[in-house]
């Protein structure tokens, strides 16, 4: 006898439970004695705090300040990233050139860029980018030079055979034909933004969530400190939900 | 029945070799505007080399090629290429498929689709304008990829064993498309093909070729008459066409099996 796949409904039934689960045990150690709550509140103290700090109007401003750094960030290693990696991709010349340049800059994590972002920009918004840019620029780099790579060459063919120009076989076959790999590497390369944004705000910031974190840990108030950790959580869950949708709305033929 | 007497394509010379090996050794080849050539021939005989050559993908070792007074010296929109893997582009619609050589010259939007939608409807996919490549069958495909070179208007069509890859019913009815096309269009087409029954179907004039090196032994001209449907095989004269071809064919093959097991 062949068992039955379970039903969705029964599945996200046992993930609820879980979450449940988990909360419950982790409120009962902490009534219970077994944890001093300077080193960890209670689930219930968090959610006081989260809808104190509600009220109070704080807790949307650090979240939103966090969120605006890492799309834009973001957003700015991507514009140049794209377009050059297609270049890079397509031309073994730029390559060559640019292949030493990136295999420095690759294994630099964003945190060594901290130093010297405070002494040009001192601590400003443009500084939280600039880490964000640096953590994810090369990465994102080597995403798209490799996504190029995985092009049918057929294709281009077909396309010079049409009567396109190399500009126009990159912007019209190579940047829609990688599209899909280059979007699944984003999505990675968003993680790692938000770990860029959250690490230069733990050094020097005066809000966001690394900023809440850090504050929360000066005054001994731990729940601030989780409530920070798990607003992190939150909000990567939701960039990362929004991120599949326009997925599925660029990518709609490969269904 | 559309020759003209004017050369289309002229082979002159043509030579190509990868180190030692010799795909092509001397081509020298005039295609009048009009002509359905066939290009016949086992596998490895320099048949794709050749056209290859012609669309200006590869450049040759030796010789010139000049098609319609021009020589060929970069990769040529004048030759459309009909793939046998189709080389649809898989994130576009068939309409923005067949439009793609259009938008390519810059023709306007509302223009280039008109010209589309004219050609799906000759090659007979009136209502999969909207379709993703994904979401056609092979024979669908391959006429999708015909109607993108129609479309693009070029003065030669070139065809490297399109039907190759379809099941034997599909490849029939495409043959007969085809002809038609080919009467309607009155394009100049060259077809690579290793059956000898397609070349005879389609062909206004056929080209056997040899491997080691790669060359043209043998020029038919293919009197069947024409239109044509899959009826003309029972003619006597087909029969005749095909022993011919069949007996230059096999002792090429023949040749061939020997040097290779040397």
């Amino acid at each position: 006898m062949i068992a039955k796949p379970p039903s969705r409904a029964a599945l996200l039934g046992t993930s609820a439970a879980s979450v449940v689960l988990f909360l419950v045990v982790w409120e009962a150690c902490c009534r219970a004695g077994l944890v001093d709550p300077i080193f960890l509140p209670p689930p219930s103290a968090v959610l006081a705090k989260a809808l104190q700090m509600m009220g109070e109007g704080t807790l949307l401003g650090n979240v939103l300040a966090s969120a605006r750094r890492v799309m834009m960030g973001f957003l700015a290693a991507t514009a140049i990233a794209i377009p050059l990696g297609i270049m890079l991709g397509t031309s073994t010349y730029a390559r060559a050139a640019f292949d030493p340049i990136l295999s420095f800059l690759r294994p630099l994590p964003s945190m060594s860029w901290i130093p010297l972002s405070l002494l040009w920009f001192g601590i400003t918004e443009t500084q939280k980018y600039s880490i964000v840019f640096m953590g994810t620029f090369a990465p994102a780099l080597v995403y798209v030079i490799e996504a190029t790579r995985n092009i049918d060459p057929l294709l281009i063919r077909a396309a010079q055979n049409l009567g396109a120009s190399r500009w126009q076989v990159m912007k019209e076959v190579i940047l829609p034909g990688s599209l899909a790999q280059i979007l699944s590497g984003l999505k990675v390369i968003l993680g790692l933004a938000w770990t860029c944004v959250i690490s230069a705000e733990l050094v020097a910031a005066r809000e966001g969530l690394g900023f809440l974190i850090m504050n929360g840990k000066e005054f001994f108030q731990t729940e601030v400190v989780v409530l920070g950790m798990v607003l992190i959580s939150i909000t990567v869950l939701l960039t990362d939900f929004v991120f599949r949708l326009i997925e599925n709305r660029v990518l709609r033929w490969q269904r | 029945m559309n020759q003209t007497g004017k050369t289309m394509i002229s082979i002159q010379g043509i030579s190509k070799h990868y180190g030692d090996f010799k795909a092509l050794e001397h081509v020298d080849l005039e295609i009048e505007k009009g002509e359905f050539v066939v290009l016949l021939g086992a596998s490895g005989c320099g048949k794709s080399t050749l056209l290859n050559l012609v669309t200006g993908f590869d450049r040759p070792t030796g010789g010139r090629i000049v098609v319609n007074g021009r020589e060929v010296n970069k990769v040529d929109p004048h030759c459309g290429m009909v793939f046998q893997q189709y080389a649809l582009f898989p994130w576009l619609t068939v309409i923005d498929n067949v439009a793609f050589g259009l938008k390519m010259k810059g023709i306007a939007k509302a223009e280039r689709l008109e010209v589309a939608q004219r050609y799906i409807e000759m090659v007979g996919l009136r209502g999969f304008e909207q379709k993703f490549p994904s979401a056609l069958s092979g024979g669908m495909r391959q006429r999708v990829s015909i109607a993108r070179v129609l479309a693009n208007d070029p003065d030669v069509i070139l065809l490297d064993e399109p039907f190759a890859a379809l099941d034997a019913m599909t490849r029939q009815v495409l043959q007969d498309e085809l002809l038609q096309i080919y009467e309607k269009s009155k394009k100049t087409i060259i077809f690579i093909t290793h059956s000898i029954d397609e070349a005879l179907l389609l062909s206004t004039r056929m080209l056997i070729m040899s491997a080691r090196p790669g060359r043209v032994v043998m020029d038919i001209h293919n009197d069947l008459p024409l239109p044509r449907n899959a009826e003309v095989q029972l003619s006597p004269r087909y029969n005749e066409l095909k022993s011919q071809i069949w007996g230059t064919v096999q002792s090429e093959v023949m040749r061939s099996l020997q040097a290779s097991s040397h």
